[in-house]
């Protein structure tokens, strides 16, 4: 039975296409002005990937900050629902999945049957997601995808307090000025994420396993500075900013199938 | 039905002053209901609650310090903005000293004939307090009488507290509706109407409630299988919040707030000295979190209503930089979840980002009703 989720993200919206279990396709768009030109776009990548049409999928399911605006799909799910649902699926033994996208970060703990049991998301601030680490790789004039193996190689943790990405931006500029080296300041800047993050987690109770997703699970510094934070390891699956998709496909499946 | 509530809140400053017009009496604006509304009313002297505007402004930043809570700074904004010229007076009971410095500020900016400091005490557990109140009740009352030129008898007083007392109990029906399994009205509509009550004559709310209260049970909302919700923290009436909440299919049903429940819970018991049983009122009342220590008294009181009214989730909201209720939240969340009632914490402020609260209410919705979803 093909189905689709449809993640409509603030920077990208990602379609995944389910053939009952298994993933057929993926594709991916930029959330543009035109939010639904991005879904569609996004969705017919993934509609191309696979070979077929958009008729011959059974059902869709839209999840994401611009879901309303995925007009074609049957029902919806919020991210919180279906992160529990990607998550249950994959790994059975996740207790908390952290999310951080382009400009949230939630985390969620989850029972045994993977029904979502308290969740918390980063007040209106985006130090503790994605376009925060644009912007200070911006400051640090490197590529965002450099950001995360440049920090890597820190030597020594400067602290950096990150209430406000805006003002965060000048307190890397001072690190500048004060000589810090590049790696540093890249590490300081995973370290003040993954502080918000982990706060976050903790506000609900960090309980074992640990999942990590969205797009800033690609980013090997955070990651690095997160599991130092947490002293545990995390769960990352494969193309983590599809998890959302992922569990809306779910729950679109069990639509599919009468649920 | 009840659209008339909705208009009094929303043309509040209308009605006082046609109020004015009609009476030739006099209007005292009130910034916090630990003020006994009961003595005014027995001076003949209408008490008006000021509230914000929820409109961003950019007349306070001399005057209050920029933590103080969004709600105090939309208060003083209105006065400043002149919303609020044709008042006759000012005054406020000793409840926190953020709204006290809107008070205090408002005094010096905006001067107008009468304004008073009743010093409420704020350690109410003790014993000391209601006849340390009395006293001040006495104060005060000699203070309203040399204003307005007028005695103040103990019938006077009796009028007062029976105007008051019945307005509470009209209200306290009007929430008992709530409990139904389909009520017969929306958490907004109880919301502008308790809002309502604070800001007109209740000799016109009490009529009005009144004539509702015997169509009203008869009244069928359309979707009867909604979420019960109860909202509780700070000052709270954020209609676009409610409305916004209301439209996921969820009704709250019930709320702890000095803007809702709060203001009408306990009534004057009508006997004895008039003056010591007002006090005793608010001495009694369910508090203020500036005035729930050494004992936190309001936990039992929030689980009672969570249990009466079959609460199944609660969202507690706190105006950023709430300091008494930053202090009481989250022993307030965790006494509900030990009731098996999830609570979802969101900060307020003067405008909410209604797009971000709708992501993360509809995921509380859908966390509450997921054995219905799945």
């Amino acid at each position: 039975m093909r189905v689709s989720g449809i993640d409509c993200g603030a920077k990208f919206v990602k379609a995944l296409i389910l053939d009952d279990d298994k993933i057929l396709a993926k594709g991916s768009a930029a959330s543009g002005f035109d939010q639904k030109a991005s879904a569609q776009e996004a969705l017919g990548k993934a509609l191309k990937e696979a070979g077929f049409s958009m008729e011959e999928l059974e059902h869709i399911t839209a999840t994401g900050t611009g879901k309303e605006e995925a007009a074609f799909a049957q029902t919806t799910v919020t991210e919180v629902g279906a992160n529990a649902k990607a998550m249950s699926a994959l790994h059975p033994s996740v207790r908390t999945v952290i999310d951080v996208g382009a400009e949230e970060g939630r985390a969620i703990r989850i029972d045994d049957k993977g029904k979502v049991v308290d969740f918390a998301i980063n007040e209106k601030c985006a130090a503790g997601a994605g376009t925060f680490t644009e912007t200070m790789a911006r400051a640090l004039e490197i590529k965002v995808e450099e950001i995360g193996p440049l920090s890597l190689k820190s030597q020594k943790a400067v602290p950096m307090n990150a209430q406000c990405a805006v003002f965060a931006e000048s307190e890397v500029v001072s690190l500048i000025h004060a000589k810090h080296s590049k790696e540093d300041i890249a590490r300081a800047v995973h370290d003040a994420i993954a502080d918000r993050i982990a706060s976050l987690s903790r506000k609900i109770g960090l309980e074992k396993d640990v999942a990590l997703v969205g797009g800033v699970a690609r980013n090997v510094g955070f990651v690095d500075s997160l599991k130092r934070d947490l002293q545990l390891d995390l769960l990352i699956p494969e193309d983590p900013e599809y998890s959302c998709a992922l569990g809306a496909a779910y729950v679109a499946l069990e639509k599919a199938k009468g649920g | 039905m009840m659209e008339k509530f909705k208009e009094w809140y929303e043309k509040r400053h209308d009605y006082a002053q046609e109020w004015k017009n009609k009476t030739g009496g006099k209007v005292v604006g009130y910034f916090c209901t630990y003020v006994p509304e009961e003595i005014l009313y027995a001076a003949g002297v209408l008490p008006v609650r000021i509230l914000g505007s929820h409109e961003p402004q950019d007349v306070t930043e001399p005057h209050i310090f920029g933590m103080y809570c969004p709600f105090c700074r939309d208060c003083l904004a209105q006065g400043l903005k002149g919303k609020y010229d044709y008042l006759d007076g000012i005054m406020i009971a000793q409840s926190c000293l953020h709204i006290r410095q809107t008070y205090t500020s408002w005094k010096i900016h905006k001067p107008v004939d009468f304004s008073y400091y009743l010093p409420m005490p704020n350690n109410v557990q003790s014993k000391r307090s209601l006849p340390y109140l009395k006293g001040e009740l006495e104060v005060f009352k000699k203070a309203v009488e040399e204003w307005t030129g007028k005695t103040i008898t103990d019938d006077d007083l009796n009028k007062g507290i029976e105007i008051m007392n019945t307005s509470r109990a009209l209200t306290r029906k009007l929430y008992d509706l709530r409990k139904e399994s389909n009520p017969p009205l929306s958490g907004l509509e109880a919301m502008y109407a308790v809002v309502a009550s604070q800001m007109v004559d209740k000799k016109d709310y009490n009529e009005t409630l009144q004539e509702l209260l015997e169509k009203l049970p008869r009244r069928q909302l359309e979707n009867s299988s909604k979420i019960r919700l109860m909202i509780l923290g700070s000052e709270d009436d954020d209609t676009e919040f409610v409305e916004m909440v209301e439209s996921l299919g969820a009704i709250f049903v019930v709320d702890d707030h000095c803007t809702g429940s709060r203001y009408f819970w306990n009534e004057v018991s009508s006997n004895g000295n008039p003056l010591e049983a007002i006090a005793a009122r608010y001495v009694e009342r369910v508090p203020c979190p500036s005035k729930d220590w050494p004992e936190r008294t309001r936990i039992e009181h929030i689980k009672k209503l969570a249990q009466d009214w079959k609460v199944q989730g609660a969202v507690v909201i706190q105006q950023k930089f709430c300091d008494p209720h930053e202090l009481d939240i989250p022993a307030i969340i965790k006494s509900l979840k030990e009731e098996g009632i999830p609570a979802q914490f969101l900060e307020f402020d003067v405008t909410v980002p209604i797009g971000q609260f709708k992501t993360r209410v509809e995921a509380f919705l859908e966390m509450l009703g997921e054995e219905d979803l799945y």
